[in-house]
């Protein structure tokens, strides 16, 4: 059985075309009103996903069990993700045709990314996940998400009224971005071949995979395919192809003078050539750093860390979020936002409700929806709604209600639970209403802090005091739901009123 | 003493009579301050263009050709039955009247306190866009703002007012009755923070006189209220008591339709007249219009 057809890389060009352009449709539609069934379909059918995620949260990530179909095709196909889908692989191969020149040197280090795959399974079997700093399509999408969105959205909005947009950190992961890219001035797909998890979990199914290229009857010897694989997965020495390194970009097939290259069924398994060495210090490396991440991850003294209602408990949450972004890029309001150190060493690019900039919006619940390992649970509306992220606490020496004596309640306004009650207090002789938090009530949604007057720091803060994580169960109670039904709210009469006696 | 004969008695009699017939405005020196303000009650789908025929007719306020601005109230992203914002069924009527007396632009604008995406969403207002000369503008960036003076300030000497309706030929304001935390009810003259950027600066100086300063600059055409239904507590976002009410209050003297409206039901289970309203009473200060109802002709229309 042979498959050989000529020109093969065009359409291997359109191939990749064709899922970058789908993975950059998929993000622009990761907006609020948008049908959210498809936007994380990439991350679902990614394998290193559900494997490291499912190892550290030690619970079968279910909605990436999509990712079965991906091994058994290569496990049938072989590592044809990398060449013909991979969007950070086309986006790579993108950037090549303008850093070709000099390129002469290709360091092998092809063990790199079983070694991180090594490391990212053995932290994860520890208890965390450094899944973010490695996974392609993580890096990608939360590329796209804090690069290179606010940048389109600063010039659209220039000529439209598209509000802006703002992250609190973009220049790390604009490094991370920038590095993987600069990396292809070392030598072709130098990410691809040395580095990526992904690739390095696809190849060990790849080496074993039916299909494989192999060279036929007639070889020459002449190193044209050698010389041109992008990723040093020949050798014309051993008249090898290693079906791990081969993303099956088809270039040396095409090019091959003597059409000497097959892709055809083979069941003998390509090589292995990882050295103990290797292995012991990858391991050491988890050792040291896994508990390392743990143990910075409790440096949350400032109480400010309010995570995506639904978020399910710190500890998990940390491994199970990807750190993709797409919670940050669906947030209507803009409120999420990347930590950078507020969730330890580890929680960067987690995210975090950043009130002052945009509160939870009481009709949505869009950042369950598309996250791509329930971090943050799917929660339906209604239940969304009694979530408690955090409390409301008022700052009555910066309130101007409490300190200036001045009609304000903005707070009350933007309570959409009605859980700030406006009840008259007399100081200094000035009986007006002010603002009182009713913390049983209140779900830290922060639109009150969004829209506090004040300038810089808001009179009412979002802290994270009794906020609720939960894995599994709902967050409605009884109690909430009468709570939220009183029927009389406490309020007195608004000072806006002149009260005849 | 002269007597009268009965010649005379007759015709002194026929003059009177002849005298009471005339319009009572050629007499009354005030008369023609008197304003006059619709109510329509009824059919909700009928209640727009009734209470605007009380006041004159559409055709007095919008001539063939006209760019028209209406200004609901969006502010907040709850359900329309919630009574935080506009019915969209009342600001429809309002866009096929002005669309009939020949407008050649509609545009519903308003700026938004919660994400406009949002409130567009829950307050349903694109049932009112039903045209291809009607528009919906959220006024959400600064540079929709321009720079107005104050000149009978005392809070503010300018403020940011947005450019569309500066430009619009006739500016009809639509708010809904609600109650208010801060300033006990939000009608027609709350409803002008709609258009301005800096909502934040009022509640940092005297809230009520600095909003009774708005409409010195701000002066709707005319003014609907969407009283169908009112927010009775919980305003201005709700969720509070609502009182149905199936009315709609229209007039163009901003004071004396947000006066008449706060006596229409009671607010924080409370009796309140418009001269108890503090930025009512510092509008009518101002000289801005006419705050008692007994100086006011109310027409009534069911419908």
């Amino acid at each position: 059985m042979n498959l050989r057809v000529t020109k093969h890389h065009i359409i291997r060009w359109a191939v990749q075309f064709v899922f970058l352009t789908l993975f950059i449709i998929f993000f622009i539609n990761t907006r609020y009103g948008t049908p959210v069934s498809f936007q994380n379909l990439f991350f679902r059918f990614d394998p290193l996903v559900f494997f490291i995620v499912s190892i550290a949260y030690r619970t079968v990530i279910s909605a990436a069990l999509l990712s079965v179909i991906l091994v058994i095709a290569t496990l049938v196909f072989g590592r044809f993700f990398c060449g013909f889908i991979c969007p950070l692989g086309t986006t790579i191969d993108i950037f090549d045709l303008f850093s070709r020149k000099g390129k002469r040197a290709q360091p092998n280090f092809k063990n790199g990314k079983y070694l991180v795959l090594l490391f990212l399974t053995l932290s994860a079997i520890l208890g965390a996940s450094f899944l973010h700093f490695f996974e392609p399509l993580v890096i990608l999408e939360r590329s796209l998400t804090l690069i290179f969105y606010p940048v389109v959205v600063y010039f659209t909005g220039l000529f439209t009224l598209i509000p802006s947009v703002v992250y609190t950190e973009s220049a790390l992961a604009l490094v991370v971005f920038a590095m993987i890219l600069g990396l292809n001035f070392v030598s072709q797909r130098f990410w691809c071949r040395n580095l990526c998890p992904l690739g390095g979990l696809l190849a060990l199914f790849a080496k074993i995979s039916a299909f494989k290229f192999s060279f036929g009857e007639g070889c020459t010897q002449c190193g044209v395919c050698e010389k041109i694989c992008p990723t040093g997965a020949i050798s014309i020495e051993s008249a090898k192809i290693d079906a791990g390194e081969c993303i099956e970009c088809l270039r040396c097939q095409y090019e091959c003078p003597q059409d000497t290259i097959n892709y055809k069924i083979s069941l003998r398994p390509s090589g292995f050539d990882v050295r103990r060495r290797q292995i012991l210090s990858t391991l050491g490396a988890s050792v040291l750093l896994a508990p390392l991440a743990k143990i910075l991850l409790h440096q949350r003294l400032a109480g400010r860390l309010i995570r995506p209602p639904g978020s399910i408990p710190e500890s998990d949450f940390v491994n199970t979020c990807i750190h993709c972004g797409k919670c940050m890029k669906v947030c209507p309001t803009n409120g999420l936002q990347p930590c950078i150190l507020e969730a330890g060493i580890n929680g960067i690019w987690t995210p975090r409700l950043v009130a002052r900039i945009g509160g939870c919006e009481k009709n949505c619940n869009m950042c369950g929806q598309v996250c791509p390992t329930s971090a943050i649970r799917n929660l339906p509306l209604e239940e969304k709604t009694y979530v408690k992220m955090g409390t409301a606490v008022i700052d009555r020496a910066r309130c101007i209600a409490w300190e200036q004596d001045k009609v304000c309640l903005i707070c009350d306004e933007a309570c959409p639970y009605n859980a700030i009650n406006s009840l008259n207090e007399t100081i200094r002789d000035t009986t007006l209403l002010r603002p009182f938090v009713d913390e049983r009530i209140c779900t830290g949604c922060g639109l009150c802090e969004a829209r506090c007057p004040i300038e810089g720091r808001a009179a009412i803060e979002v802290f994270s005091i009794s906020e609720e994580r939960k894995r599994h169960g709902s967050y409605i109670t009884e109690e909430k739901v009468n709570l939220r039904a009183c029927e009389e709210k406490v309020e007195d009469v608004p000072s806006g009123f002149i009260i005849d006696n | 003493m002269d007597e009268i004969t009965r010649r005379e008695f007759i015709k002194i009699s026929a003059g009177a009579a002849l005298v009471t017939l005339l319009p009572k405005s050629l007499f009354s020196a005030n008369n023609q301050n008197v304003p006059v303000i619709g109510v329509a009650h009824g059919e909700q789908a009928k209640l727009v263009r009734a209470a605007v025929d009380l006041v004159g007719g559409i055709k007095n306020y919008v001539k063939s050709g006209d760019v028209v601005c209406i200004k609901p109230n969006l502010s907040f992203a709850s359900n329309v039955d919630c009574g935080a914002t506009t019915s969209p069924e009342i600001v429809k009527q309002m866009v096929q009247l002005c669309l009939d007396a020949g407008a050649s632009k509609v545009m519903v604008v308003d700026h938004t306190i919660q994400d406009p995406t949002l409130c567009v969403e829950r307050s349903r207002i694109e049932e009112a866009i039903i045209d291809k000369k009607v528009s919906l503008v959220t006024l959400q960036k600064e540079r929709q703002y321009a720079e107005v003076k104050v000149p009978q300030g005392k809070e503010l000497s300018t403020i940011q007012v947005a450019k569309v309706i500066q430009n619009a030929d006739v500016l009809i304001n639509m708010p809904t009755a609600k109650s208010h935390s801060a300033t006990g009810v939000s009608l027609g003259i709350k409803n002008l923070m709609g258009l301005i950027w800096d909502r934040g600066y009022l509640h940092r100086v005297n809230l009520h006189q600095a909003i009774a300063e708005l409409a010195t600059v701000i002066k709707p055409d005319l003014t609907v209220v969407d009283a169908t239904r009112a927010l009775t507590s919980g305003g201005p976002g709700g969720p509070g008591n609502t009182a149905i009410l199936n009315k709609v209050v229209a007039g163009t003297d901003l004071v004396a339709v947000d006066s008449y409206t706060v006596s229409l039901t009671q607010w924080y289970r409370k009796s309140f007249t418009g001269t108890q309203v503090k930025y009512i009473k510092a509008a009518a200060d101002l000289g801005l219009g006419e705050i008692d109802t007994n100086n006011m002709r109310i027409k009534e229309a069911a419908v």
